[in-house]
């Protein structure tokens, strides 16, 4: 195993809000390696995109961030402002979910796409930014022709694209997807998810996926991590834990989506009760019991750790 | 095709222009009693005009919409009895932009059949509504406030407030793909149960096909305003025809087995629909160079026509020359 290009040790983090201590992120590690993929599922609230903001520092103010993030050799939590700039877009960059939101709605999307390599002096002039933006927006699928063209202009799968070239203006070593294919077509995603496939494999890209829909994750990254009321869960060989999960909260995701041609999943939708626990009151003990189909009463009284499960696997659940 | 059966809705070489947009263009349909039909294709197939125009909310530039046999006829009635058709009731994609933040939940349920004078028994129909969809014990959730129940109980509340109308048909226009994975299950299994236990039609608008593979007797696949192909859920998603369809489901995440076809670029613009087959310029089958020469110079001039009304199954494309495919509406 190479040297982890991503290192994130006990990571905690927490929120202060008008309702008191919401912790959103509870002991988190994990390392992606270079040139390596991390699929990091779950559902709304459970902390995924809160940590995948932490690893630029993008939290709101006052947010309590305790633990260690080693990006590309840095320490992320220790970087001085001028660093975190310089760390910013080049060490790692993120394309956000909400492709409309997150552009400028009156600046073109070529400018914007110039926009961080100007400021990070990747190119060395306008005409060299504007020569790359032309590039980039090759490299996703795009028009040089939609250099000029605003964010109102372009449909729902041209601006996510968008913001995948201007998150790779820089050359990331890291590249943080948020939930980048959520709002689109079946085919705009299976295109995105072949061009992140493509920048792997010739950039050597090192990635983190965030979304909730497991079988995507399966199929664009190497390992998996489920998180659950601010934990990691589960974590393996991404292949592995979609089809044979340890954990009964990642089977229950798995089996959401069904297996086209499995006659079991036929008219016979299977999904899981209840609803996933509010960060600031979270049930004692393994936070997954009240909806967990196995809890015995032991489950009630300690939270597990993850625990291995196989090779190169491991799962918080005391039946592991 | 399906003999002794009337359709509850039957959509006949509709038409719907905006200016020199074709948003749909010759789409043929008919939804079953008692039966699921999945409309799938990409955005801008021009799904969403074809189920606004069966509420009766879009008015056809020509064809015919037939509900239970009678016209739907946007000219001859006043609006609000359109939109407030007890027959037809519609599930919103995003529960929590279709629930008014300051209505109680019973307030919502209860608010159709108010607008259609039909109080009496208000309170044990909104009760009877929320415990079908699941929302049990119904008064519980009376008082309560959309901000007050989980994503998943909200999509219910939606739900609940089209059943109370007592439809025959539920309009559903990507009811999960806002929901989390975890409740994605539930809403659908409440779908199909609703279905089983009271007979109701649902004809739900999506682009996710393990939806249709989980709920859907029937699918209909939409390329730029027509059916392309349609067909029983096994069929359609087992053995498809239409080498669209064939690429649509070779991208589904979970069909890793199959080679994927990923077409490029996006849904040509309506108003500029290809010559010959609309789907000519994106089909990986004829860009494959495998097709005998007479059909393959056959697509980019020769349109092969829609799926025709009242077809069980079928496929618009040249290529596909199947005894069961609709022979009559292919030939020109």
């Amino acid at each position: 195993m190479s040297e982890p290009l991503l290192s994130v040790r006990d990571l905690n983090i927490t929120y202060h809000g008008h309702g008191g201590e919401v912790p959103a992120v509870r002991g988190v590690s994990f390392d992606i390696e270079k040139g390596g993929s991390l699929g990091l599922a779950g559902e709304s609230g459970c902390g995924k995109s809160t940590l995948a903001n932490s690893l630029l520092r993008l939290l709101p103010a006052g947010t309590e961030v305790t633990g260690e993030i080693t990006l590309d050799g840095q320490d992320v939590l220790g970087l001085s402002p001028g660093g975190l700039r310089a760390a910013r877009w080049t060490s790692g960059a993120i394309i956000f979910q909400g492709a409309l939101h997150a552009l400028n709605p009156v600046q073109t999307v070529g400018d914007q796409i110039a926009e961080p390599m100007l400021i990070h002096k990747t190119a060395p002039s306008e005409k060299a930014a504007r020569q790359r933006v032309v590039d980039l927006l090759g490299r996703v699928g795009l028009s040089d022709a939609r250099a000029d063209s605003y964010p109102h202009e372009l449909s729902g799968g041209q601006r996510q694209r968008v913001l995948i070239a201007m998150a790779l203006a820089c050359d990331p070593h890291l590249l943080i997807a948020d939930e980048p294919t959520t709002a689109l077509d079946l085919m705009v995603q299976a295109q995105v998810l072949a061009l992140l496939d493509d920048l792997k494999e010739e950039r050597d890209l090192t990635l983190m996926f965030i979304t909730h829909d497991l079988s995507v994750l399966t199929y664009a990254c190497q390992r998996l991590a489920v998180m659950y009321a601010g934990r990691i869960v589960e974590e393996g060989p991404a292949w592995d834990v979609f089809e044979n999960a340890s954990h009964p909260y990642t089977r229950a995701l798995a089996a959401a989506f069904p297996t086209i041609g499995d006659t079991s999943s036929r008219m016979a939708p299977s999904g899981l009760g209840g609803d996933p626990p509010t960060p600031g009151s979270l049930p004692v003990g393994c936070p997954f019991h009240p909806r967990c189909p196995l809890a015995r009463a032991e489950c009630q009284v300690a939270e597990p750790g993850l625990r291995p499960s196989g090779p190169g696997r491991s799962a918080a659940c005391i039946l592991v | 095709m399906h003999p002794g059966v009337t359709p509850l809705v039957e959509v006949d070489d509709l038409h719907v222009h905006f200016g020199e947009a074709r948003a749909v263009d010759g789409a043929s349909l008919m939804v079953l009693p008692g039966e699921v039909l999945a409309l799938v294709g990409e955005s801008g197939s021009g799904k969403t005009t074809l189920i606004r125009a069966i509420q009766g909310l879009q008015r056809p530039t020509s064809g015919a919409i037939r509900i239970e046999g009678d016209p739907v006829d946007r000219t001859t009635r006043p609006k609000i009895q359109t939109i407030f058709n007890p027959t037809v009731q519609m599930v919103f994609q995003d529960p929590t932009g279709a629930l008014n933040p300051r209505q109680t939940i019973y307030d919502v349920v209860s608010e159709g059949l108010r607008i259609i004078g039909q109080g009496d028994q208000e309170s044990e129909r909104v009760a009877d509504a929320l415990s079908r969809a699941g929302l049990r014990p119904p008064e519980r959730f009376f008082p309560l406030f959309p901000h007050e129940i989980s994503g998943g109980q909200r999509q219910r509340v939606v739900i609940a407030g089209a059943m109370v109308m007592q439809p025959r048909l539920l309009l559903a226009d990507e009811p999960v793909a806002s929901l989390d994975a975890s409740i994605r299950g539930e809403i659908l299994a409440l779908m199909r149960r609703l279905v089983d236990e009271t007979g109701l039609s649902i004809l739900v608008v999506t682009h996710d096909l393990g939806l249709a593979w989980n709920i859907a007797d029937r699918v209909a696949v939409m390329y730029l305003g027509r059916i392309v192909e349609t067909g029983p859920t096994e069929q359609i998603l087992g053995d498809p025809r239409h080498p669209y369809t064939k690429a649509l489901l070779s991208v589904v995440p979970e069909t890793r087995e199959m080679e994927q076809q990923i077409l490029t670029g996006e849904i040509p613009d309506p108003a500029r629909i290809p010559s010959g087959c609309r789907f000519h310029p994106r089909c990986p089958l004829l860009q494959s160079g495998s097709l005998p020469e007479e059909i393959a110079t056959r697509c980019p001039t020769d349109d092969p026509g829609p799926v025709a009304a009242g077809a069980a199954s079928g496929a618009a494309c040249w290529a596909v020359s199947s005894p069961d495919s609709v022979g009559s509406a292919l030939t020109p």
